[in-house]
């Protein structure tokens, strides 16, 4: 935003027009949080190399919160985790820890890539809960059945259990049924 | 904060078992946001009964951001002071989100006028909520913004005028900005107000790309030790908090790390 075609009666914004300063200060942060979450070309001025290793620094945090939430996802990986998170992850800003480790895992179910490990976790947790990929989570009222690999998921009254079947073939995960 | 809370630590629940066995121990820090509303974890909630303090620490507030703060957090916050029967509440002098996307992290302000009088206008509106005092902490930035107006004291001493709020001034902050800008960090001890002080964090961090980071998650260097020793001798702080939020150690080695902050500030163990 600069000078020129203001109404008269707007006060001017003193740093609306200062020299290197384009915007408002709640421009200027949106622009520097979409250069370092999402993609976005980095605003002039700023030193590219020192942001870079914010962004790295931030990616490496968040796979370690997701971690947490998602213990058998990211074990599943080994020492490869942080970098598997992390190139999901780049330019694609936070839903938080636990719809991250899920948007994840489901990618990685889609692509035939999830390990073992972390396809029982999300089989256990789609049993569990119904996530449209983008609002929070809901806990599921009614039964269901979950299959991944020779793991199969009962939930029933919010209570989840899991059976090992040795000899079920195949890693696919079953489509959820309609939920309430 | 009252003076002779001495050495404290930030309660997280991977190592309340260790907290909770802590013989001197007379405050703790939580994360407001992990307060629920029903009330703090069992815990934590014998901690506060049995006299330790509890202080809650905000890291979702975005006080630095250019809108409004969220009402809902604010009362989240307040909320949190009030079930915690804590004695002061603290939060950063950062940002966390803008234009609806979240960092997942503090982010430095510009130090420009409009961003402390948009600190201040965020500021009021949690003093209005909150029952007990507020300190504001500086964080570590990686990266500065191109157009300071103000240098980092002229910039945090502003705010502190125009909020009346504390100071939580983080010590490893202090060194890990210094040593990445390449300043002296005892200058900023020189002007800053130390007698503003509510409570000081000490934590530790590691270099990689050049740059010295304040993880959390690493020991505490000697060079923090040597600034706590440094501020305690200018203006001892009322209280000192290790913060620790990963890579948990074996015990020995955080009680050694607290202890070691004991004696640099001259305060009895609590180990």
């Amino acid at each position: 935003m600069t000078g020129g075609t203001r109404p008269e009666a707007e006060p001017l914004d003193p740093y609306v027009d200062r020299p290197g300063s384009a915007g408002t200060l709640g421009e200027r942060q949106a622009a520097l949080v979409a250069a370092l979450v999402a993609g976005a070309p980095l605003p002039p001025g700023f030193d590219a190399r020192l942001v870079g290793v914010a962004r790295s620094a931030l990616l490496h945090k968040r796979s370690g919160e997701v971690a947490r939430h998602w213990p058998l996802l990211a074990a599943g990986h080994g020492r490869h985790w942080t970098a598997v998170f992390a190139a999901w992850a780049a330019g694609r800003p936070t839903s938080g820890s636990i719809r991250d480790g899920w948007d994840l895992a489901r990618q990685l179910a889609a692509e035939g890539r999830l390990p073992a490990s972390g396809a029982e976790e999300l089989a256990v947790r789609e049993a569990g809960w119904r996530y449209d990929g983008r609002t929070a989570p809901r806990r599921r009222r009614l039964p269901t059945l979950r299959r991944t690999g020779n793991a199969v998921v009962v939930q029933v009254a919010g209570r989840v259990r899991m059976w090992i079947v040795p000899g079920l073939p195949g890693a696919k995960i079953d489509s959820a049924p309609p939920g309430p | 904060m009252e003076s002779g809370y001495g050495v404290g630590i930030g309660w997280r629940p991977e190592i309340a078992g260790f907290v909770a066995d802590l013989p001197g121990l007379r405050f703790v820090e939580v994360i407001a946001e992990s307060v629920p509303a029903t009330g703090p974890a069992p815990g934590l909630a014998e901690l506060r009964d049995r006299g330790v303090a509890v202080v809650p620490h905000g890291v979702r507030l975005s006080l630095g951001g250019a809108e409004p703060v969220e009402p809902a957090r604010v009362r989240q916050f307040a909320r949190a002071a009030e079930l915690l029967d804590a004695p002061l509440a603290s939060e950063h002098i950062a940002f966390v989100r803008a234009g609806g996307v979240e960092a997942g992290h503090l982010l430095p302000l510009p130090r420009t006028r409009e961003a402390v009088d948009a600190v201040v206008g965020n500021v009021a509106r949690v003093q209005a909520e909150l029952s007990v005092p507020l300190a504001l902490e500086p964080i570590a930035a990686i990266f500065d913004w191109p157009d300071d107006e103000l240098d980092e004291a002229e910039f945090l001493t502003e705010i502190l005028d125009r909020t009346g709020a504390l100071l939580l001034l983080d010590i490893a902050n202090v060194y890990a900005n210094a040593r990445n800008r390449g300043t002296d960090p005892l200058d900023l001890l020189d002007r800053l107000p130390l007698e503003r002080i509510g409570y000081v964090h000490v934590a530790g961090g590691s270099a990689s790309d050049g740059i010295y980071h304040d993880t959390h998650t690493d020991p505490v260097p000697q060079e923090v030790l040597d600034l706590v020793a440094e501020l305690s001798a200018r203006h001892r702080p009322p209280a000192l908090l290790l913060e620790r939020d990963g890579h948990y150690p074996p015990a020995a080695a955080l009680r050694a790390e607290l202890d070691a902050i004991a004696a640099a500030s001259g305060y009895p163990t609590v180990t």
